[in-house]
């Protein structure tokens, strides 16, 4: 599948050149470049502070007023979630999805993208009666409605506990499956990263210093052992000395 | 990793068994140890409600006050006995002073409270939407607002007589302050979140404001609202008893001149009544208009 896709899909859904943002004398992001294609997962690894969520922002024009340039071409349909799922409280869950719609479908496509996160039945409760995965779900739900070419994910299951996290991984994986649409994911979380994603970026000093293919052999003693290289790798990259790599992770 | 996951889990689950021996002391002698009482003696914090607690203050001072005048320690020239000001109350009930002054208050403070509401509201919408309506707008009010209600009284007198428009427009002018401060601030303080969500999302000027602007001010204004009833009341005492013939407090400056205590005792009496009842309607009014602030308090 992912070989005829790309056949299908030369064009890339994102494209970004020479992309430069700076905060005052600060450069956060210097000149990077980057093409996303349909159903591509892309995740972006970084130290706090390294600029990725500036970039992120970038890509979503949400960077009003931020000093910078270079050429980004992004779909029109982009959707994000944030780390906080940002239900408007005053709204049902219903409501908070549905938000914005257009079309006659509407409330039937919102009341399918809640059965897709497998949360009908909370439809018309308020955001604040759902737990955490629930309102992180209900944000899914509310982004893929809209039926993005590209999602952006900031950090989404940042604040989740680690059971909830993991269904919601596996969640993501499923939807991305169905959907494809072009992905890019903001974590700080190397393993997530390495699960999630077919392709792992490391923001360092506002450049790309990693771009790596992740290719795990379907083999599971060969694919344990190139995860913990490829684990290794990414953790060393992103600032973690050997002895902590040995004592710890 | 599943491995790595999956004991992260335990660990979780056992700290979070652990917190909560420490928030609920009482379920963690009950699974523990039957036969032994809690290891604490008690639960931190002012302890448990008690039923119409909050009617213990207020009883008790009335049984002071009653047992204060019973044995003639209190001067019925200072402070008539209770019964004294029950019993005045059922004459001017009987004689239909009471209910005429009261009414005559309640439709000045109404419509004075109306009036606020609008200017307040309307005052905070423009100021709070737009730039150049809060350049126009929140100056004036600013200044108006650091000018004492009573020290205006003079000049709307000289300008608007002493008739009913001039008592209205008082009030008005006392209860719109805070009802726009409030709904200024509601409209300005929109998480900026929201707006990034908003913006993520598509939405149109409109909607916006629909979805999210306004119900995220309603608060506010409700709040400003709560403040705006009780200052009704507060400025209704201020125009009644600068020049009036008729309402509560021609009531309490008459019984002044003559002395009776009890007549005083008697409106400030219904001025509490009235002032915690409508407060009491305007948390209702909050509960009824913000049903997903009900869950918070749950």
């Amino acid at each position: 599948m992912a070989a005829d896709s790309r056949e299908l899909s030369l064009q890339p859904v994102v494209s970004v050149r020479r992309l430069t943002r700076r905060y005052a004398d600060r450069t956060i992001i210097d000149g990077v470049d980057l093409d996303i294609r349909r159903g591509e997962f892309v995740a972006l690894l970084g130290r706090s502070g390294s600029g990725k969520s500036t970039f992120l922002r970038a890509l979503a024009g949400l960077d009003h007023g931020v000093a910078g340039d270079g050429v980004l071409e992004a779909p029109d349909a982009v959707s994000v979630v944030f780390q906080d799922a940002r239900l408007l409280p005053w709204k049902r869950v219903f409501d908070n999805v549905s938000l914005g719609l257009k079309g006659d479908a509407a409330g039937q496509r919102a009341m399918q993208a809640l059965e897709e996160v497998e949360l009908t039945s909370r439809a018309t409760a308020w955001p604040m009666q759902l737990s955490g995965g629930e309102q992180q779900r209900a944000a899914l739900a509310r982004s893929l409605v809209r039926q993005p070419q590209l999602l952006l994910l900031d950090e989404p299951f940042g604040a989740l506990d680690a059971l909830t996290r993991l269904r919601m991984q596996s969640l993501l994986l499923d939807l991305c499956a169905r959907h494809r649409p072009a992905v890019l994911l903001v974590t700080h979380d190397v393993d997530e990263a390495i699960h999630l994603a077919q392709r792992v970026l490391v923001l360092d000093a506002g450049r790309f210093s990693v771009d790596m293919t992740i290719d795990l052999p379907a083999e599971r003693a060969r694919r344990e052992l190139r995860f913990a290289e490829v684990r290794a790798h990414l953790l060393r990259s992103l600032g973690v000395t050997p002895k902590e790599l040995q004592h710890v992770a | 990793m599943a491995d790595f996951l999956v004991q992260d889990a335990d660990a979780r689950a056992n700290q979070t068994r652990w917190l909560r021996h420490l928030v609920n002391p009482v379920r963690f002698s009950v699974a523990v140890a039957n036969d032994e009482p809690s290891r604490r003696k008690r639960r931190l914090g002012p302890g448990p409600a008690i039923p119409y607690g909050a009617a213990i203050g207020p009883l008790l001072l009335l049984l002071l006050w009653s047992l204060g005048s019973a044995t003639g320690y209190v001067d019925d020239r200072i402070l008539s006995p209770p019964w004294t000001v029950a019993t005045t109350g059922a004459e001017l009930i009987a004689d239909g002073r009471l209910q005429e002054n009261l009414w005559t208050s309640f439709v000045r403070s109404f419509w004075g409270l109306f009036w606020g509401i609008v200017a307040g509201a309307s005052l905070g919408v423009i100021a709070g939407l737009s730039r150049v309506g809060e350049y126009l707008v929140d100056g004036p009010i600013q200044i108006k607002r650091s000018i004492p209600a009573l020290a205006l009284i003079p000049l709307l007198m000289l300008w608007f007589g002493i008739g009913e428009g001039m008592k209205v427009l008082t009030i008005a002018l006392i209860t719109f302050a805070p009802i726009y401060i409030q709904t200024h601030d509601g409209l300005r303080s929109t998480d900026a979140r929201f707006i990034e969500l908003a913006e993520t999302l598509d939405l149109t000027n409109l909607q916006f404001l629909r979805h999210v602007v306004l119900p995220a001010a309603l608060p506010g204004f409700l709040l400003g609202l709560r403040f705006g009833v009780t200052y009704s009341w507060l400025a209704l005492v201020v125009v009644e008893q600068v020049n009036a013939t008729s309402g509560l407090g021609y009531m309490i400056n008459l019984a002044r001149t003559y002395g009776q205590t009890e007549v005083i005792i008697l409106c400030l009496a219904v001025y509490a009544a009235l002032g915690l009842s409508s407060d009491w309607l305007v948390r209702f009014i909050t509960r009824k208009a913000l049903p997903w602030r009900r869950i918070l308090a749950n």
